[in-house]
């Protein structure tokens, strides 16, 4: 045995043995089996410090393993799941800029044909103002004049209706913007896993470092439905989704609404 | 009271949104329109404002709207108050969730002018408001 080793068990027992041996030699057993219990009670002690220690580790690995199957999850599910959102937000802000143009351009001949129509009877009218105005030209600013109040009242229709569907059309700012802000927070969450990821490889030791993300994860699913989950995206699974308000009323009318 | 005046509260958090809302109903007639960003926002201003509607997006940071239309129905003052969630929330369970909470009509986003005014007008009907 090691001196060192020695040195260590006649600090522990040393005293205890030493006064069991004598009160075995004295034959004084009272004494004698409270030195034993006395010896147990040390043995017990250091038995709870050794359960501790392993309890501990046993904690840490759990959180560990918790902690890894999180960056599996992210690398497998939430990472390609985030590209498929932001690919869907790159085809609505494509569709809605578009949306806008169409309507803006069968918008703008339309209002162009108006200003031209007025310009054509606005000689007409200052000769007709000035009372010198030649009675064929008089009747062909009136021919001129019906078709003008006929046509600019359909041309304004058209236009007032195309600039409130341009204004739906902005709709897609808040549906793209709840999406992104969705990839925000995974965005946050991998920062955080491979923030952990580096303490880990540098200390080799996941204890106690792998709870943020756990409890935000919990915290997502638990109140997803109270929060909300954002618009659904094509090719990411959401569940039962509702395709469309048809679909919204059919179910609530079966609901009674 | 006739429908034109009805006071709306108006709740979104993106402004946009808020925006697009407010001139629709604009259009269709509604000119006394307030907005606020989130639940928490909104909530204190029903309980003083004499809103006699409130049109409610669900996903809010702060109180989400289907938190805000249960805080409505459990105020006595509110309880009556007619609500219409307008969101891209599209899970079925949502939708019965809302239901159930109490909520007065359900539009999804994407939506259209005429889906609006359908479902203003099938809730101030519900409601005998006369036009």
């Amino acid at each position: 045995m090691a001196a060192e080793e020695r040195c260590v068990l006649q600090d522990k027992y040393g005293n205890r043995f030493e006064a069991l041996a004598r009160a075995y030699a004295a034959g004084q057993e009272l004494e004698f089996e409270a030195e034993l219990d006395e010896l147990l009670r040390v043995r017990e002690r250091s038995l709870f410090v050794e359960i501790g220690r392993l309890s501990r580790d046993l904690n840490a690995a759990l959180e560990r393993f918790t902690f890894d199957s999180r960056i599996v999850d992210l690398a497998e599910k939430d990472v390609p799941d985030a590209r498929q959102r932001l690919a869907h937000v790159l085809t609505m802000t494509d569709e809605a800029a578009h949306r806008t143009m169409d309507l803006v351009e069968g918008a703008c001949p339309l209002a162009e044909r108006t200003r031209a129509a007025a310009a054509a009877i606005a000689p007409l009218w200052d000769e007709f103002r000035a009372r010198r105005i030649e009675v064929r030209d008089f009747r062909s600013m009136l021919d001129q004049i019906d078709r003008f109040l006929a046509e600019v009242q359909v041309d304004a229709e058209r236009i007032r209706s195309n600039l409130s569907e341009v204004l739906l059309a902005q709709g897609y700012q808040d549906l793209t913007g709840q999406i992104i802000r969705s990839v925000m927070h995974l965005v946050e969450e991998v920062e955080q896993a491979l923030g952990n990821l580096v303490r880990l490889s540098n200390t080799g030791d996941g204890g106690g470092h792998a709870a943020p993300h756990a409890s935000a994860d919990a915290a997502t699913s638990e109140d997803g439905s109270r929060r909300g989950y954002g618009p659904p995206v094509p090719g990411v699974a959401h569940g039962t989704v509702v395709t469309g308000q048809q679909d919204v009323d059919s179910l609530l009318s079966g609901l009674g609404l | 009271m006739s429908r034109e005046n009805t006071k709306f509260l108006v709740v979104d958090d993106f402004s946009t949104m808020r925006r697009i809302v407010k001139n629709l109903l604009h259009d269709l007639g509604y000119s006394n329109v307030t907005e606020a960003d989130d639940g928490k926002t909104a909530l204190p201003m029903l309980q003083s404002g004499n809103f006699e509607f409130l049109i409610t997006d669900w996903n809010m940071p702060g109180m989400p709207g289907i938190d805000l239309l249960r805080a409505v129905r459990a105020d006595a003052k509110l309880a009556k108050l007619p609500v219409l969630m307008l969101t891209a929330e599209a899970k079925r369970e949502q939708i019965v969730t809302a239901a159930q909470a109490g909520c007065n009509g359900y539009v999804i986003k994407p939506f259209t002018a005429v889906t609006l005014k359908e479902k203003l007008d099938k809730i101030f009907d519900a409601l005998g408001t006369p036009p």
